[in-house]
């Protein structure tokens, strides 16, 4: 991977920011919402942030405060972020207006070094702009005599009413607030959060209030009357999608200098979900230790070390100290954790961890409640739910072993490693399954009471009239088609699983999914309308022994959910075989092709295609890359005639040769889940012989012998016509290697040359 | 040299009641399926016998190939005998190691699989000697 040429900007000034602008992917979006709020015909009075733990929520605020800072002559950025350690209200909303006055003397001289080193707040006064020394000056000295008093609500609505009074004056701020619920723990008799709230809805100054999404609005909230928040924007801030944490890993690669490849970026991406902070966590220690990641294996070793001793490991002990500083209990409650998580379903009574943990209701809620906040574990009122994230599993195993069963560091270290990298290679299986699958679930979402041709439901319908038919003319044909089906119009659309838990036994969640809708107006029970579909993976049409199997289980799921009245859809990637699509009619069943899928997505949202390129290396030695599909194997044949020519191979070594790499080209795109869908060539001329190498990316789809879940019955109705490339390579070519690699297949094919 | 972006259907032609389809410059998926289209569509208009030439493909691979056996099955199934002629080195080697050259004859050409059929009786129609080129 070349990642010289991506990163050329000069680098701006950071003041707040942890990391480099440049390096800051993936939230563009969200900075521009927050930066719009400056100017004072914002139409927007604030943002509420609601953020996934882990999702870089400070990072925004601070690269926010940071191009706010930048913008000279605008409205100052503040940004002041409740921490763990802070004890009282008292104390918090002291340091807030100490932070307010630094950063808007800062800002408004220009000079941010008394961000991050504050002046006492007296010399705050002096050093404070011309036109502010006046107002300055007064609240500075209100402040004294009222810290020095007993009214705590009073010195509360003085320090946080400071942007008001500011911009009252002229000064006009952006306050960003970040960690909110960190309210909840200090001591006091005022209800900061409501304070705040106040503050921000009724001053003309904009606010940012951020905090974890499972806590922010309850510590926000007043009590009986929760607060509206009319005119403040909303930012949902997760985990970065899959493109961006890929930019994100290769950016600090780069910056870092650690050596990475694609396969071991795409695992990073999954080991983390997308979590910004885990990512440049692992990254950085990736760079401390100079370990290159280019195997799955040193990325492990990094993982476990980052896992048992680095920021990773003390970003659990620190939220695991602060919700129990006892370290009995904090044994205790980690002792119940990994219990819990070994549980089927990772659940566990709330009775179970009272009696566990020795705490009254006072002390165990404020507990379970800290959990469920930062996402550790979900509390469902008479259960506890540990949080799936397998980060988090691993975390509790490994603590669990040292802490509580008392293991050798070693052995756990050991174990740890072994396990997870055992893992790697299915973690990468899931996302490429993942990847792969239909996304029915969107494609159902998208429906929207829309009409389309009904031989783009019924496979045996659209074979007879556009099986070897071009793409061009089936649009054609489909055009003219005066057989429409109406399409429901969808309202909800979520997986099986989650409907029916044991689904999970049978197949990929992503590939079966649950439409709730009306196919027809108006919204009544008559109306309603579930569709139940399935995607079954076959390398040839679906036969009718594996389309009843799915049959019965859609129906199934149908029966166990109450759906009053539901409709199957199947769809196979080759279409269905006569007989099983008589019993798809005898069903009233809908069924479509990978084929008719595409034509549907189509028509319901254009997209487009991307191809690949090709290079070239040594002399001796020649690189080319194709993408899969559209005959793109015809290109690498007539590439590997003109090599083999070099050497004078007869004409019929050549097109064995050439066999042989159209079939390997077939296999690679036809047997991996691949996610760049493309095909890797090597051929290395020597003295004797030409070695191709035909590399792809991606899972291994499971022979007929190991057959996974969705498609096992199918391939037994292979009749053996298929599966032929692999036997074939090996008749053609005269040594045939395969292998597979860390992440996906190589297939070394050698010819030697007879004179 | 095979165009790999041929996008003409396949040609066919008949001559009494046997029908000779053209296959395209490469035997893959969607040429395989389109000579068993007009295939089908041929034994379903009443004829007898089927010749599939080869004669412009450079290029065969496994897929096309074992849809091949699909044309050879509806072909047995209408009792209609099957040649495939003008077969270049590389798809008879693949057509002889997946099998193909048990179930259909291969003629050297057009018109030697025509005699091939025309010597037999087409009427009354029976196996046409298979495996070898005439």
């Amino acid at each position: 991977m070349s990642t010289d040429n991506l990163f050329k900007a000069a680098p701006a000034k950071r003041i707040l920011g942890r990391i480099a602008p440049e390096n800051f992917i993936g939230r563009s979006e969200a900075l521009r919402e927050i930066a719009a709020l400056a100017p004072s015909t914002s139409p927007r009075r604030g943002l509420l942030v609601h953020a996934a733990p882990a999702a870089g929520a400070s990072e925004l605020l601070r690269q926010a405060y940071d191009k706010l800072f930048r913008q000279r002559g605008g409205a100052s950025p503040i940004y002041f972020a409740f921490t763990r350690h802070e004890q009282t209200i008292a104390a918090a909303a002291r340091r807030f207006l100490h932070t307010f006055l630094s950063q808007l003397v800062a800002h408004r001289r220009g000079d941010h070094s008394f961000v991050n080193a504050p002046p006492a707040l007296r010399d705050l006064i002096d050093l404070a702009d011309p036109s502010d020394y006046e107002w300055v000056e007064r609240l500075v000295l209100t402040y004294e005599r009222a810290r020095d008093g007993s009214d705590e609500l009073a010195l509360v609505r003085l320090c946080f009413s400071a942007p008001v009074l500011a911009a009252a004056r002229g000064a006009r701020t952006v306050v960003m607030l970040d960690e909110i619920q960190n309210i909840e723990k200090l001591r006091g008799e005022v209800e900061l959060g409501n304070e705040i709230a106040q503050v921000s809805m009724h001053g003309d100054v904009p606010f940012v209030l951020c905090g974890l999404r499972r806590g922010l609005l309850d510590e926000l909230s007043g009590g009986n009357a929760p607060h509206r928040f009319d005119g403040f924007g909303t930012i949902h801030l997760e985990g970065l999608n899959e493109a961006d944490a890929r930019t994100l890993v290769e950016r600090l690669a780069f910056t870092e200098r650690v050596a990475i490849n694609d396969e071991t970026r795409d695992l990073v991406v999954q080991l983390f979900g997308g979590s910004p902070f885990y990512i440049a966590s692992f990254m950085y220690a990736a760079h401390r230790d100079q370990i290159s990641l280019t195997s799955f294996l040193e990325c492990q070793r990094v993982y476990v070390d980052e896992l048992l001793g680095g920021r990773i490991n003390r970003r659990f002990n620190s939220i695991l100290e602060e919700i129990t500083p006892s370290h009995t209990t904090r044994r205790a409650l980690v002792r119940l954790l990994h219990e819990a998580a070994t549980n089927a379903g990772g659940k566990s009574p709330v009775e179970a961890w009272r009696r566990r943990l020795e705490l009254e209701p006072d002390e165990l809620y404020p507990l379970m409640f800290a959990l469920h906040v930062r996402e550790l574990a979900s509390f469902n009122a008479t259960f506890m739910e540990i949080g799936a994230e397998s980060l988090w599993r691993d975390y509790l195993r490994a603590s669990y072993r040292l802490q509580v069963a008392v293991e050798p560091r070693a052995l756990v270290v050991a174990d740890t490693l072994v396990e997870t990298l055992k893992r790697a290679p299915q973690t990468m299986a899931r996302h490429y399954r993942r990847a792969a699958a239909l996304n029915l679930r969107e494609l159902l979402a998208r429906f929207d009471a829309q009409r389309v041709a009904a031989s783009l439901l019924h496979y045996d319908r659209f074979s007879r009239i556009y099986r070897g038919v071009e793409s061009e003319e089936i649009e054609i044909g489909l055009d003219a088609e005066t057989d429409l089906i109406r399409l429901p119009q969808v309202v909800h659309a979520a997986s099986c699983a989650s409907f029916h838990p044991p689904m999970l036994l049978v197949g990929d969640e992503e590939r079966c999914a649950v439409a709730h809708g009306f196919d027809a107006m108006p919204y009544t029970d008559a109306n309603e309308i579930v569709w139940l579909t399935a995607e079954i993976d076959s390398k040839l049409e679906a036969g009718r022994a594996v389309t009843e199997v799915w049959c019965e289980r859609l129906t199934q799921v149908g029966h166990s959910c109450g759906f009053k009245r539901f409709k199957l859809w199947l769809v196979a990637p080759e279409g269905f075989s006569a007989e099983a699509s008589e019993l798809l009619s005898e069903r009233d069943a809908f069924s479509s092709s990978r084929k008719q899928l595409e034509l549907l997505t189509a028509r319901l949202s254009p997209e487009a295609t991307e191809v690949g390129a090709t290079g070239a290396d040594a002399p001796d030695e020649f690189e080319m890359v194709i993408p899969m599909g559209s005959d793109t194997e015809l290109i690498a044949a007539h590439t590997v005639e003109q090599i083999a020519r070099r050497l004078d191979f007869p004409a019929e070594a050549i097109n064995q040769i050439k066999t042989a790499l159209i079939e390997a080209c077939i296999n690679a795109a036809e047997h991996s889940l691949s996610p760049d869908r493309k095909i890797y060539q090597r051929f290395r001329l020597e003295s004797d012989k030409l070695v191709v190498t035909v590399s792809s990316r991606g899972l291994i789809v499971p022979s007929p012998t190991n057959a996974g879940t969705n498609g096992s019955d199918a391939r037994e109705e292979n009749n053996g016509r298929r599966g032929w490339g692999l036997k074939l390579i090996r008749t053609l070519m005269d040594e045939v290697e395969f292998e597979r690699v860390d992440d996906g297949t190589r297939l070394r094919m050698t010819k030697y040359l007879r004179r | 040299m095979v165009d790999s972006h041929d996008r003409s259907p396949v040609r066919s032609a008949r001559s009494g009641d046997i029908a000779v389809i053209y296959a395209s410059d490469y035997l893959n998926k969607l040429s395989g399926e389109r000579i068993e289209r007009e295939c089908r569509a041929h034994l379903g208009a009443g004829c007898r016998a089927l010749v599939v030439d080869f004669k412009n493909t450079g290029l065969v691979n496994s897929i096309g190939v074992s849809i091949m056996l699909g044309v050879i099955d509806a072909a047995e199934r209408a009792h209609a005998p099957l040649v495939f002629s003008n077969v270049n080195s590389q798809a008879a080697q693949l057509f002889e190691i997946l099998g193909l050259t048990l179930h259909a004859a291969l003629a050297a050409d057009e018109h030697a699989a025509l005699r091939m059929l025309s010597d037999l009786n087409v009427a009354h129609p029976q196996r046409v000697p298979v495996g070898k080129h005439t």
